[in-house]
């Protein structure tokens, strides 16, 4: 009842006839969300069975990655090279709905768009990314990031943190705050503290970084920790979880955090909160207390409704971490297995593979790869497989592995929107 | 070691005749992550698509074995057994290059 209320009350409010949009006699799958894994799933499923009616539903009509972003503040990249359409992947057969989805009926199957239509389907692709935990720093609003950004989705927020970089006088302190597990990019932080240590180096050489976190330990540790001290020595200064890291409370008004022990005045914060799935996800009632989306490890689909399928950071991939390698590999797999079970069939237990690079300067990259198979209801690591470069590096590997970054860039966004 | 392989991968194409894209053997569809599928400009990552099965085999067991040195591949190749392998490898061969 509740839903036809609203349907109605909607529909009237957007002056339209009801608009179940819905194509003779073929499949219909919906994707909401169009970054690595939603644009990657549509486009998948469009070519591995050209009959089905494919709808992307995604409001931005420029993508602008995550990946590499690091490299826009370190001025190494600039934001317009970050940018993808969606054309190929209009002229791939995908219809493009530029509007947000705003709610989910799983019992109904549909999805509500912004625009007033409502899109039925026979299974549904949530891949709607992160959204912040406002509440969860005091002081910490989306009013704060635009003092206090936190650049952890790429676009505006990246060049303003970047122009603050700029405008910082040589001497200047750069704080960047670093979440608690679960997060997008479980690399990421150090990347960027990496990179912001790489152009401070070379313009403000008399600025330092702190790194609060609210761990104790973060992923290719060893590595970035052995990069500073070579590359940057004295300029990073890392501070765990169990000395005061986690940041308890902002004040954007004197660009100041306190921790648990106490408080710093940084010239340039950048303040990465604790996430969440993105918020149609619980709306959707695909997420679990955590916040975050449970599935099970074959088709990615939602433990909690039926027939929605939910794929990169907003999902909880066992061990695979939140990366758009990762979200790009998911929708692969999930795209094949929505294909065998739409003719029927039972689709065949998945590998998936992840591999992350991180770059600690412009010329000097890490990796971290794992690979993963379904294990007591999970993705689960292949023992013996994967793990992150060697401590010590041969031959240009250092010099190699940042090659292959930038390779993989190039890739992957060709993949997904070339 | 490859050539043992071989025949095996022969009878599995005959066999199985051509199979869809929804049938790519467990892994593969990750590969093209990096590995894509049309050649991409300034990339140095190889193409593999359409390279002869037996030569990505013997990639994949010297990754493996650690007896090629490599950077990310040693570590990925120690995720598949011999016939995991063999299948994906396979699969790539049959792929327009």
């Amino acid at each position: 009842m509740a839903t036809r209320r609203h349907f109605l009350k909607l529909t009237a409010a957007a002056g339209l006839a009801p608009a179940i949009v819905s194509a003779q006699g073929k499949a219909r799958v919906v994707v909401i969300g169009g970054g690595f894994g939603g644009a990657t799933a549509a486009r998948t499923l469009k070519a591995l069975q050209p009959s089905l009616d494919v709808t992307l539903v995604e409001p931005n009509p420029v993508y602008t990655s995550c990946p590499f972003s690091n490299s826009v503040l370190a001025n190494l990249r600039e934001i317009d090279q970050q940018q993808f359409r969606y054309d190929r992947i209009k002229s791939a057969g995908v219809t493009v709905a530029e509007t947000s989805a705003t709610a989910v009926d799983a019992d109904a199957k549909t999805v509500t768009l912004a625009d007033g239509n409502r899109l039925s389907y026979d299974r549904l692709v949530m891949s709607p990314g992160i959204d912040f935990n406002w509440s969860a720093i005091q002081g910490y609003d989306e009013a704060a990031a635009e003092k206090m950004p936190h650049a952890w989705k790429a676009g505006a927020q990246t060049v303003l943190l970047r122009r603050q970089l700029q405008a910082m006088d040589d001497g200047g302190l750069v704080v960047l705050s670093s979440p608690a597990n679960p997060f997008r990019c479980p690399p990421g932080p150090y990347e960027r503290a990496s990179l912001i240590a790489y152009w401070l180096k070379i313009w403000k050489p008399k600025s330092k970084l702190l790194l609060l976190d609210a761990k104790d330990a973060f992923s290719k540790q060893r590595l970035f920790q052995n990069g500073w001290a070579e590359l940057y020595p004295g300029m990073i200064e890392w501070v765990p979880l169990s000395q005061g890291g986690k940041v308890t409370a902002v004040d954007p008004a004197t660009l100041t955090l306190t921790t648990e022990f106490g408080s710093h005045k940084a010239n340039v914060a950048n303040v990465i909160p604790p996430q969440k799935a993105g918020a149609i996800a619980a709306q959707a009632g695909v997420a679990d207390r955590t916040g975050w989306c449970p599935v099970e490890p074959v088709a990615f689909e939602s433990s909690l409704r039926l027939n929605i399928h939910v794929l990169g950071d907003a999902a909880i991939m066992g061990g695979m971490p939140k990366s758009a390698f990762a979200a790009n590999a998911q929708a692969k797999v999930c795209a094949a297995a929505i294909v065998k079970l739409l003719a029927g069939q039972k689709p065949q237990d998945p590998i998936v593979i992840n591999t992350c690079y991180s770059l600690v300067a412009a010329d000097y990259g890490i990796s971290i790869a794992g690979v993963y198979r379904p294990d007591k209801g999970q993705l689960t690591d292949i023992p013996g497989a994967g793990g992150t470069s060697p401590l010590v590096a041969v031959g240009g590997l250092r010099g190699q592995e940042a090659l292959y970054a930038s390779s993989w860039f190039r890739t992957i966004t060709a993949e997904t929107f070339g | 070691m490859h050539r043992a392989l071989l025949p095996g991968l022969a009878s599995m194409i005959l066999l199985a005749g051509p199979a869809t894209a929804a049938d790519a053997p467990p892994g593969a569809s990750s590969c093209t992550g990096c590995h894509a599928p049309k050649r991409v400009a300034d990339s140095v990552i190889p193409h593999i698509a359409g390279r002869k099965a037996e030569d990505i085999v013997r990639f994949m067991l010297n990754y493996r074995s650690g007896a090629w040195p490599s950077s990310v591949m040693g570590r990925i190749a120690k995720g598949f057994d011999d016939q995991q392998t063999e299948a994906i490898s396979a699969w790539f061969a049959a792929q327009p290059e």
